[in-house]
């Protein structure tokens, strides 16, 4: 029998998520140093979908550069690159003829759980939905049902239409293209309206409503909840250099070529990558990852915080609450400690229980820096000695 | 360079041999053979790629065959000058790498002997040689034989009679056999193996193999029995396919940055590399020795060291070097090989060692012929490179010296604690320098549509930068054809500013260092010839800007580690140029990833 294979949406920028995705596309986004993209790959291979289709585009030499051809997570990887980013539909076009007579479809955005893929291969039915509910329907496209049957999908509905919306975890057919090309010469790329179309033609879609967790990323403090519920899975193991004098406590993970200077405390779920150099005297309390080569210096507080590869935290900091981009350098004294806080993205005011900073890529600051809670400071920016940040600096800007 | 490939089992043999010979195609080859036993003798070869040899091939069932890829040192490219090579009865089949030095007077006996040959080639004698030879043993007939040959030489021969075994020899060239499940193989290079199996048996000098479906067994030429410990290969086959990417080269350009984090780990901050404290010894002098793009790291490293450690540092061309009279001092010698089997490079280090140096390799390949020729080895660990174009096995054999740099340094007290902590520093920032390089690319493309209408350009630089221009200038040239040189800045105006035109473009590398202002004047006398400058520097140079052309920036970065950034900048403008040129990039032409003749 032809092994079932999986298409995986990953050409998408993920706009909202910047300053994040400004040289990175967001399933590279690293959330308990893996890309989100990997969790969506090693959920396939634990369900023994080994052959996948990447769709890729925006900055896909990223993806490319880290999964290669699949081999090291146990799959074959092909990839496909969408050039244009039309629309879902447009994207699983480039597949054709490739996927076989079954396929999974799968958002290379979302921590796809398990449990979530064994539930839609169970599905028999020529197309399927992974569906689930929702605290925020009017974000997502919501499935209307009769039964387990699907009557229609509405991308962000305006009025009530219930609370159960797709994951963008399909159980498909091969006779979707068709679907997707009479779309296409109607001007419509999205996947809703090849829904439609399927419903119209009067073959049969069912929902699979999935108990499995389902957690989307739409703004960049999600990666904060996001990160400590992945940090409580996994288990312990420190590898690298523990001086004496370091404390350890709870589920932290360290990796090879690390070091870990004395007098540091460490109180997991805590996960260090590779070849970092943490201390002295640092600080790191639970849901903390750092990154591959990262350097810590002494007396240090860092909580609940994504700190990226390649980074520099100088002496004295605080980091609370906050996410730190690939190669930024924070200078001594640096201060983002979290509060509740408004943030306003796409004219929508959003208000955040505790957040401290969104700091991009790149980005150098110097010494006695602090940032208002809430605040987004760009990637590639300059920020100079002493200064108080209260609001947003966009990517590329000097703060002198 | 020449690649061989065998396989004996319970599978169909030519799919698995023509499969093999696709995963040496990187070393670049003019022609490919194959031969396969079954109750006959299947032989086919032909000039060209691959795919024409796949065009030619017979449905041949036999389990058991040797095959070849050429790259002409005797003879020109050919299908009769191609491998393998049959016996006047037809019934022996024959591959080989390596050059025969003592050919012809051995060819002129096996002619006045009655021996038909069909070729021009150093290898066609050697089969004549196993046939006289042959009494009804192969194996007794290859040990005869090899004892008369001089030169370098790896082997694997099949004879109709025996088709249970293929007898492989090894003198010089490298020869890797592959064990399997009731199945085993053989080939010149690892890559043609992974697919199939990781466990090996790396051949050494002056040994004969037998290898048959069930075992394999070792002698020396002279009859001896050897013992060998079966290694494991720890690359995964699949680091050796493309991922999506169009070349091989863009690939390996892109894994700079982990190539150069792995480079890293567990050796800063301690400085502790592993390499049996000879960096803690003393030297009065360092002399670096290597070919081609590693050469040019090694000059690079003579800048690095000589600043960082106070020692005067000496580059020679391995092939040079060899040749060269013993003068009777001994320096730390430091031999540079991505693969460990450069042939010049690897009789450098005998030499080095016959001259009494102490010495240490610097080499990408765990287990090379290198490493067992030298007292230390300092491994990049750079993966495995396919395209012949080097790139990051460049990147991290920079970031071997400055950590043998830093660590020399520091023994010597030639660098304070605190500049060794910024050094280390900025080590730590340079993967990230050329993520950002990597991130920024669009400048780099535009300027490529621009210069890839020249026919020569020239790139000059000072310091570190003199050969980081002479690497840009060899990657240029490797991959577009574009004639392209090298040149200290300094140099221009003794003899080549004679050839500069509206039509040459010179790629200036002016990083704020202590040559700064030279550079800028240098480049002044470049535009009052009207000569269009690409300049690179460092991000915000607005000085630089107004002086030159174009101008690519590289991030703020130590002088001292500037050719990491500004090398990856110059390697993907040579691709993108190639890429508009519509060059076979991974695969240029007359060119060999692996020289492993001399």
């Amino acid at each position: 029998m032809e092994r079932l294979k999986a298409v995986i949406l990953a050409a998408g920028e993920g706009i909202r998520l910047r300053p994040l995705t400004l040289y990175k596309p967001k399933v590279m986004i690293k959330v308990a140093n893996r890309p989100i993209l990997e969790y969506v790959v090693r959920a396939l291979a634990q369900n023994h979908v080994r052959d996948i289709i990447m769709i890729v585009g925006y900055r896909r030499e990223r993806i490319m550069t880290y999964f290669e051809d699949g081999q090291k997570l146990g799959v074959n990887i092909s990839y496909e690159v969408q050039d244009k980013q039309l629309g879902t539909a447009h994207a699983l076009s480039l597949a054709e003829g490739k996927t076989g007579e079954r396929f999974l479809v799968l958002p290379g955005d979302n921590i796809a759980d398990p449990s979530m893929v064994k539930d839609i291969l169970a599905s028999d039915e020529p197309y399927s939905i992974a569906v689930t509910e929702s605290q925020l329907p009017s974000k997502y496209g919501v499935v209307l049902l009769k039964g387990r049957q699907v009557t229609g999908v509405v991308e962000k509905p305006e009025s009530n239409l219930g609370n159960l919306i797709s994951t963008g975890l399909f159980h498909m057919s091969s006779r979707v293209f068709s679907h997707i090309r009479s779309c296409a010469s109607a001007g419509h790329h999205d996947i809703t309206a090849v829904f439609q179309s399927i419903l119209a033609s009067g073959e049969r879609i069912a929902a699979v409503k999935t108990a499995a967790r389902w957690s989307d990323v739409v703004y960049p403090w999600d990666l904060l909840d996001l990160n400590a519920r992945v940090l409580t899975e996994g288990a312990g193991a420190v590898a690298g250099t523990i001086e004496s004098g370091v404390h350890i406590r709870g589920n932290v993970q360290v990796g090879e070529g690390s070091v870990i200077r004395s007098g540091t405390y460490i109180e997991g779920p805590v996960r260090i990558g590779r070849g970092c150099d943490i201390g002295p005297n640092v600080c790191l309390l639970p849901s903390v990852s750092i990154g591959d080569n990262v350097n810590i210096q002494s007396s240090t507080e860092i909580r609940n915080s994504l700190v990226m590869n390649d980074v520099t935290i100088g002496p004295g900091a605080l980091v609370s609450h906050s996410v730190i981009g690939d190669g930024s350098r924070l200078g001594a004294h640096f201060v983002a400690g979290a509060e509740k806080a408004q943030v306003i993205l796409e004219r929508e005011i959003h208000v955040v229980p505790a957040l401290g900073v969104i700091l991009g890529e790149d980005t150098v600051v110097g010494n006695c820096v602090t940032v208002e809670p809430g605040v987004f400071i760009g990637s590639s920016c300059r920020i100079g000695s002493l200064r108080n940040i209260p609001k947003n600096v966009p990517d590329n800007s000097s703060v002198v | 360079m020449c690649g061989i490939v065998g396989y004996i089992g319970n599978r169909q043999a030519l799919p698995i041999l023509v499969e093999s010979l696709k995963r040496l195609e990187y070393r670049g080859y003019d022609s490919a053979g194959v031969s396969v036993i079954d109750r006959e003798l299947f032989n086919s070869k032909a000039a060209g790629r691959i795919t024409e040899l796949e065009k030619r091939l017979p449905d041949a069932p036999g389990r058991m065959g040797i095959a070849h890829t050429r790259w002409a040192t005797h003879g020109r490219p050919s299908d009769r000058n191609a491998h393998p090579f049959t016996d006047c009865s037809g019934r022996i089949s024959l591959v080989h790498n390596g050059i025969i030095e003592n050919h012809r007077e051995l060819r002129a006996g096996l002619e006045s002997r009655g021996h038909r040959f069909t070729s021009e080639t150093d290898t066609e004698t050697v089969v004549h040689l196993v046939e006289e030879n042959y009494k009804g043993d192969l194996r007794a007939a290859v040990s005869e034989t090899v004892r008369h040959l001089r030169g370098s030489l790896a082997l694997a021969v099949v004879h109709l009679s025996e088709p249970d075994r293929i007898v492989v020899a090894r003198d010089e060239s490298p020869l890797v056999i592959g064990l399997g499940q009731d199945e085993n193989f053989v080939a010149s290079d690892l890559p043609a193996l992974l697919k199939y199996t990781r466990r090996v048996i790396y051949l050494q000098n002056r040994e004969v193999a037998v290898i048959r479906r069930d075992g394999v067994g070792l002698e020396s030429f002279e009859g001896e029995p050897v013992e060998r410990d079966i290694a494991t290969v720890d690359w995964s086959p699949e680091d050796t396919e493309k991922g999506g990417y169009q070349h091989f080269m863009l690939k390996e350009i892109y894994e700079q940055p982990r190539a150069i984090l792995e480079s890293l780990i567990g050796r800063i901050p301690g400085l502790e590399l592993d390499i049996g404290g000879i960096d803690k010894e003393d030297f009065d002098s360092v002399k670096i020795v290597a070919c081609g793009t590693s050469f040019h790291a090694g000059l690079v490293g003579k800048y690095v060291l000589e600043q960082l450690t106070g020692l005067p540092v000496i580059v020679e061309a391995a092939s040079e070097y060899r040749y060269s009279a013993n003068t009777r001092y001994s320096p730390l010698m430091v031999l540079v090989s991505q693969s460990g089997e450069s042939a010049d490079t690897l009789q450098a280090a005998r030499e080095a060692r016959r001259r009494g140096s102490r010495t240490l390799a610097i080499t990408n390949v765990v287990g090379s012929s290198i490493t067992r020729e030298v007292d230390s080895v300092l491994y990049t660990r750079a993966g495995p490179e396919i395209g012949v174009a080097a790139t990051k096995t460049f990147t991290s054999q920079l970031i071997a010296l400055y950590l043998l740099g830093m660590a020399m340094g520091k023994h010597r007290g030639t660098l304070l604690p605190s500049q060794l902590q910024e050094l280390i520093d900025g080590l730590r920032k340079l993967p990230r320098d050329v993520q950002s390089v990597l991130d920024n690319r669009g400048a780099i493309k535009l300027t490529a549509e621009w210069m890839a209408q020249a026919r020569d350009v020239f790139f000059i630089g000072r310091n570190v930068h003199y050969p980081t221009a002479l690497e840009g200038a060899l990657k240029l040239k490797e991959i577009s054809y574009i004639h392209a040189e090298g040149l200290p800045a300094g140099e221009l105006k003794h003899g080549p500013n004679a050839l500069l035109t509206a039509e040459t473009p010179v790629v200036a590398i002016a990083i704020r260092d202590h040559t700064y202002d030279k550079m800028l004047s240098n480049i002044g006398e470049v535009s009052a010839r009207s000569a269009p400058v690409i300049a690179i520097g460092l991000e915000n140079d607005r000085e630089l800007k107004k002086a030159s052309d174009l101008t690519l920036y590289v991030p703020e970065v130590r002088p001292v580690l500037s050719p990491v950034p500004v090398i990856t900048t110059l390697q993907l403008l040579a691709y993108h140029v190639a890429l508009i040129r519509g060059c076979e990039i991974d695969k240029p032409r007359n060119l060999a990833k692996s020289v492993t003749v001399e």
